[in-house]
């Protein structure tokens, strides 16, 4: 068996596989997760379907309205299963008492975190398999590519990764199940809805002088959220939600021949004086980061690096807290002591 | 083959080790006795490379436990006093798993996992899930888990605890075979009969202070300062105890059976002269016999000192 073969099929994963596949769980959780985005999908389409009958002019982009709702509903349902199925991964072995014999046999203390990482994603991976037939309808209405399609559940894998770490690392510290699984909570909600909430929260300001298109606040790239919007839209996220103008000193400033600024839907924004000349007009276009830290890498491309980020952290953390003796490596350079 | 040279463990404030030290050799069954929080479990574990000695050294068949873990677990099958098993798994499957954690090909965990199931009497039971087992199968599993991957060294932590009387006397006959196999084997208990049929040494450990270690019977004598004897007397036994009482040597006398049992300060030479006090004074002694205190006793004696 090569190294390869070797790294990724280690017997945690094995052992792992036949008991979470031999519960009632997994198929429930396998059931309701497709019968949710099916059940979306469906509603999303007919509430479509009868507004788009009152209105025979216009036809709306069914496709990709439909296909953002639900890689969006995908996310959100992946942010509530990860944890789930991490969190208890080395804490539930500490309660059970069985994490000792692990330590003892050959198995390094990274290949147990490593094989719970792996058994815990390919369920994930089940799941997001589970629904590419419900995402393949979505091509039957047209206005979505298939790198669309391949960029979105690249994210979402990213996403489910970093958020499997981060469950792994509190079931690594935390010890107990129950605190690690509300913490991992915790935490997969900041990342996915908190860092989106403090985006609207504190909006990016526009700023009349500036002569670059306004991004999105930073801190909501780590959203998966932000992303995934974008790729669907084929354009900026959440314009006039992460960004916005807010007028400074009410209407004073108008009246006082202030100047005002709004967003525009494509990402870039237009201001005008209260004497009603009209400021200069920067647009953004496409999936690109305008401005800011990550300026010209495409929003996902930034989500992903940082996902990835907090994945390897969140593992380095799980590695270094898991051995029962912590080795520090120049602890272990240390010659060893021939003993009699 | 296994050694331990001043091993000390701290946590915080309470010293649950203080300088142990021993030596066990090849071949031998260490029996590892005291009463409850004495430190066994803490030194089976450093054994095990699942803590870190505050200070000192623990080394078995060479290999440090500090320095070198991964030889550590190559040599030893270790048996914690708490262990779980899995769900949702079978018997043989748990064993597999097992092996494969300890890096043994495929063909040969079939036949390991046959022959370690027939060891411990747990063959008919492959199929069967392991979390429906009871405690003394799920023990004797546990067992055969240790045994894997053949290690030289077993470290088995109370494996006798909780088991009914069967079930203790099943796990001594395995632990029997396990010895003529040539294993060597340090056990702990605070049941002290088992213990004395099974080991070739004992070390007796109360309050992180190794009281005594060395051969079984070295132990008993070495800590049984006071001794027994078993005195028979035709005719008048009050005359004899009469005679007994002021001796300085004597420390307690009892008359039960019509025996008196006195307990004295010495060794064989005042025995003798306990007996020619007697006969001197022309007692007529049918019965003089010296009464072995045995593990038990010099137990309690070694682990009462420090307990004012």
């Amino acid at each position: 068996m090569s190294s390869v073969i070797a790294a990724f099929w280690n017997p945690i994963v094995a052992k792992e596989y036949r008991s979470r596949m031999r519960t009632w769980r997994s198929p429930l959780a396998m059931m309701v997760y497709v019968l949710l985005i099916a059940g979306l999908g469906y509603a999303m389409f007919s509430s479509m379907a009868r507004a788009n009958n009152a209105f025979s002019g216009s036809v709306p982009n069914y496709g990709q309205t439909l296909f953002k709702y639900l890689v969006v509903f995908q996310m959100v349902l992946i942010t509530l299963i990860t944890p789930a199925l991490t969190a208890g991964a080395i804490s539930s072995e500490r309660e059970r008492q069985t994490i000792d014999l692990l330590f003892v046999t050959r198995i390094p203390p990274f290949s147990i975190i490593w094989g719970k990482l792996l058994a815990s994603m390919s369920f994930v991976v089940l799941l997001l398999l589970l629904s590419v037939p419900i995402f393949s309808l979505v091509f039957l209405f047209g206005g979505i590519e298939l790198d669309q399609v391949l960029y979105s559940f690249l994210v979402t894998i990213v996403a489910a990764l970093a958020l499997g770490l981060i469950g792994i690392a509190f079931s690594t510290w935390l010890r107990r199940t129950l605190a690690a699984t509300v913490a991992s909570y915790m935490g997969a909600f900041l990342l996915v809805f908190g860092t989106v909430a403090f985006g609207i929260i504190f909006p990016t300001q526009i700023d009349p002088k500036s002569t670059s298109p306004p991004a999105p606040p930073a801190v909501t790239y780590l959203s998966p959220i932000v992303p995934l919007v974008a790729i669907a839209d084929n354009g900026q996220p959440l314009v006039n939600y992460l960004i916005r103008y807010d007028y400074p000193n009410g209407f004073l400033a108008i009246q006082n021949r202030g100047t005002v600024c709004k967003p525009l839907g494509n990402g870039g924004m237009v201001c005008s004086s209260s004497s009603g000349a009209v400021g200069p007009v920067v647009t953004a276009t496409g999936t690109a980061i305008p401005s800011g830290p990550f300026v010209k890498w495409q929003y996902w491309q930034a989500t992903v690096v940082l996902q990835l980020a907090i994945g390897l952290f969140a593992l380095l953390v799980s590695a270094f807290l898991l051995p029962p003796v912590r080795r520090l490596p120049w602890r272990r350079q240390r010659p060893a002591v021939v003993s009699e | 083959m296994i050694t331990a040279e001043n091993l000390t463990k701290v946590y915080g404030k309470r010293t649950a080790l203080d300088n142990v030290s021993f030596e066990v050799p090849e071949g031998e069954i260490f029996g590892f006795v005291g009463p409850n929080g004495a430190g066994k479990t803490t030194t089976l574990r450093i054994f095990a490379a699942l803590l870190e000695p505050t200070a000192g050294r623990a080394s078995i068949d060479g290999a440090d436990v500090t320095k070198q873990p991964q030889q550590i677990h190559s040599r030893i099958g270790y048996m914690p006093d708490f262990f779980g098993v899995y769900d949702q798994l079978t018997v043989g499957e748990y064993l597999d798993f097992y092996g494969a954690c300890y890096r043994q090909p495929k063909p040969r965990r079939v036949k390991i996992v046959k022959d370690l199931l027939d060891l411990v009497g747990l063959s008919e039971r492959r199929d069967q899930q392991v979390d429906t087992l009871s405690r003394g199968l799920k023990q004797r599993l546990c067992l055969a888990r240790a045994l894997v991957h053949d290690p030289v060294v077993l470290l088995l932590d109370e494996p006798a605890s909780g088991l009914d009387p069967r079930a203790r006397v099943e796990m001594r006959e395995i632990l029997k075979e396990l010895r003529r196999m040539g294993k060597t084997i340090v056990i702990s208990s605070h049941i002290l009969p088992e213990l004395t049929e099974l080991c070739t040494m004992i070390g007796i450990i109360d309050h992180g202070r190794m009281r005594a270690t060395g051969p079984v019977h070295e132990v008993i004598r070495q800590l049984s300062a006071d001794r027994r004897v078993r005195i028979t007397v035709v005719g008048d036994q009050e005359r004899a105890v009469a005679i007994l009482k002021p001796l300085a040597a004597v420390r307690h006398l009892d008359t039960a059976n019509g025996a008196i049992e006195a307990t004295f300060e010495g060794d064989d030479s005042t025995a003798a002269e306990i007996l020619h006090a007697l006969t001197a004074e022309g007692v007529r002694v049918s019965a003089f016999s010296q009464v072995d205190g045995g593990l038990e006793e010099a137990f309690m004696r070694a682990t009462s000192e420090d307990v004012e």
